[in-house]
């Protein structure tokens, strides 16, 4: 109850001047960035990363919350009006949402992807400030062996969850586990494959990391696409929006039904939990959900404004719901925790059991910003500059690239004012590149990268403990647990396949 | 077919990973007494990497024949990004921020767009690296290196 009230208060954060700028550029830039189609609001939080080192914690976790709502309902702008998905997580959107585009009713299509985000951005947020506290107090539970465990099933989750890929997965993952053992050992005075190299005696940097992975390897992915989207520009520039034409009618929601908004929220709540799922499977799932319950099915597709509402409650519910092991267990749920969760790293806070506890003065602000983001800011912004959204196709290109580049690069600087962390982000960019070129997900080599320190830890104090037992990983009660929900999850989502529907397809 | 750009990926992460495992097993045996030393982690990555590389490897091969290649020439503009950027870093700190980013970021708009328009495209990698030297050292207080000190 105290965290909530502290969450709460948090809120008079936001009459600061200055916050609330940081809080609102952060929200604009994360939308600009999620309506381009090929730029994430990952890539704008990773561009903002190093910036992070001049701002407070506070200010720089609000303004990261900020970016990650916009860049949920951001998608949504282009997947409706031009039917190409600004973001992954909007791509089910653009199966209701550009239909009705097309029968003129565009805007009316923005205003329930609004109203869905802002519903379901607003209940995941609040789940996560109602239950990350008690979720923290159950991780006090977890042990030495049961976290081992526990990382072992995040990595293994979000491997097997790569559907069709999983060898691929499997093996970016291996990679981030090997980025991850470069350095000093964690247990014995021993540094390993440095080569030599004082530089690495420290471990890989978690920055270059993050903006060679997100920022210089996708500017490297843009400029080896051959993909045009002037045509997409140009049908930009025919859209017309109205301000008034935003406003769902009542019957429209009537037909939704409360019931699908709060359905779609909790399924987007709890698939962020989950390690790697993202905006996209929730959104997915969501829809799938929706359609399947629906006594009219055979509408969804053709813009029914139930889709909508369910594939963007859902994905912006993921916001919240990812952060509840990136809090409690510094497990990243999608690649914005991974960033978010590298904020918190750069400032000296171990996420954790006792962040909520010891730190919870700097968690609250972040959850305050999100629900703010959700319920203020996603209306507003959509309501003052809506009608303006659509012409971001229209960017140049080139200046667009050439910016992101520059602030890549410098921005990996900034950290340690040294040359070879400017080097290490491009090596990571080049390795992302022709990873994600090849099919390998570089989410999962990121997790790996960011989980392997602490996996070989715990690995090593578990087996120490037991004196070399393995057993002891079935005979502990909170490492079986994991144990057993990793069997559940590799029977739903490797042995267990979903059926298809022909909708879904689809949109695939 | 041994070699398609692919195969050729994945027989790069495959010596990188094999490397890995011998630089692994240098390290010394992974238990000694019953604990796990520094080198026990590292082997098992390594041979993962390896077992993962492999059915990478085989899968490519059972793989039906890629279709023929679009008439679309290959770019390899991304070739020239890391050339840029990699001069850029060397430049970085001895030419100082402005000239070398001035020239950086007009690069890579003319990569990315064509060469035409180059005042207008001097202009503004001008604008640009002006308002990036502002964001940086200013509004965020990083000290960029300049040719004045």
């Amino acid at each position: 109850m105290d965290f909530i009230l502290l969450v709460f208060s948090s809120f008079s954060l936001l009459l600061d001047p200055v916050i609330l700028t940081y809080v609102i550029l952060g929200f604009v830039i994360g939308t600009i960035f999620a309506a381009i189609p090929g730029l994430t609001a990952t890539l704008a939080m990773a561009l903002l990363l190093p910036l992070t080192y001049t701002l407070n914690v506070e200010t720089a976790l609000m303004a990261c919350a900020s970016i990650y709502m916009a860049g949920m309902c951001g998608g949504s702008i282009t997947a409706t009006t031009i039917n190409i998905p600004g973001a992954p997580s909007s791509m089910m959107t653009a199966l209701d949402g550009y239909p009705l585009q097309q029968q003129g009713k565009g805007a009316l299509a923005l205003g329930h992807a609004a109203l869905g985000s802002m519903f379901g951005g607003a209940l995941g947020a609040i789940l996560l400030i109602a239950l990350a506290p008690f979720v923290a107090e159950l991780s006090l539970l977890v042990k030495t062996t049961g976290k081992f465990s526990l990382l072992a099933f995040a990595i293994i989750v979000v491997v097997i969850a790569q559907r069709g890929k999983v060898a691929q997965a499997g093996l970016a993952a291996c990679i981030g586990l090997m980025l991850a053992t470069v350095g000093l050992d964690a247990m014995e005075p021993i540094t390993r494959f440095t080569y030599g190299n004082s530089n690495l005696t420290a471990g890989i940097d978690l920055m270059p990391v993050i903006i060679g992975t997100f920022a210089i390897a996708e500017v490297l992915m843009q400029a080896s696409s051959s993909r045009d989207i002037s045509a997409a520009a140009a049908a930009a520039e025919k859209v017309k929006i109205r301000r008034r034409d935003f406003l769902p009618p009542l019957s429209d929601i009537r037909r939704i039904g409360v019931g699908c908004y709060i359905k779609s929220s909790l399924i987007g709540y709890f698939v962020g939990t989950l390690p790697g799922a993202g905006g996209s499977m929730g959104s997915f799932l969501a829809y799938t959900e929706a359609m399947r319950t629906s006594r009219e099915p055979e509408t969804f597709g053709k813009g029914n404004p139930q889709g909508i509402a369910a594939s963007e409650s859902a994905n912006n519910a993921v916001c919240g719901g990812a952060m509840v092991p990136m809090l409690t267990f510094g497990i990243p749920g999608d690649p914005i925790t991974a960033i978010m969760l590298g904020v918190l790293v750069i400032n000296g806070i171990q996420p954790g059991p006792q962040l909520m506890s010891d730190q919870a003065g700097l968690i609250a602000p972040m959850l305050a910003a999100l629900l703010f983001s959700a319920v203020v800011l996603i209306p507003l912004t959509l309501y003052l500059i809506g009608p303006y959204f659509i012409k971001i196709v229209s960017i140049r290109k080139d200046v667009l690239y050439g910016v992101i580049c520059l602030l890549a690069v410098v921005g990996s600087y900034v950290a340690t004012y040294s040359t070879f962390q400017m080097f290490m982000a491009l090596g990571m960019g080049i390795l992302a590149f022709y990873l994600r070129r090849n099919g390998l997900p570089v989410i999962t080599m990121l997790l790996g990268y960011i989980l392997g320190p602490n996996l070989e830890e715990f690995l090593r104090r578990s087996l120490a403990l037991s004196n070399g037992n393995p057993m002891t990983f079935l005979t502990s009660p909170d490492s079986l647990f994991f144990v057993l929900l990793t069997m559940v999850f590799i029977y739903f989502l490797v042995i267990r396949k979903p059926s298809k529907s022909p909708v879904l397809a689809q949109g695939k | 077919m041994l070699m398609n750009r692919q195969l050729l990926f994945l027989y790069v992460i495959l010596a990188v990973s094999v490397g890995y495992l011998i630089s692994a097993m240098s390290l010394g045996a992974p238990t000694d007494e019953g604990r796990l030393t520094p080198s026990f982690f590292p082997i098992l990555v390594g041979a993962a990497a390896i077992v993962f590389c492999g059915v990478l490897i085989t899968q490519t091969f059972r793989a039906a024949p890629a279709p023929k290649r679009s008439a679309e020439p290959p770019r390899y503009t991304h070739l020239w990004i890391v050339v840029a950027i990699f001069f850029y870093i060397l430049a970085f700190k001895t030419v100082g921020y402005f000239t070398s980013s001035g020239l950086f970021v007009f690069a890579l708009i003319v990569l990315f767009s064509s060469f035409e328009k180059l005042i207008q495209k001097a202009l503004i990698s001008v604008a640009v690296v002006l308002a990036g030297y502002v964001m940086f050292q200013y509004l965020f207080g990083v000290r960029l290196p300049t040719l004045w000190g």
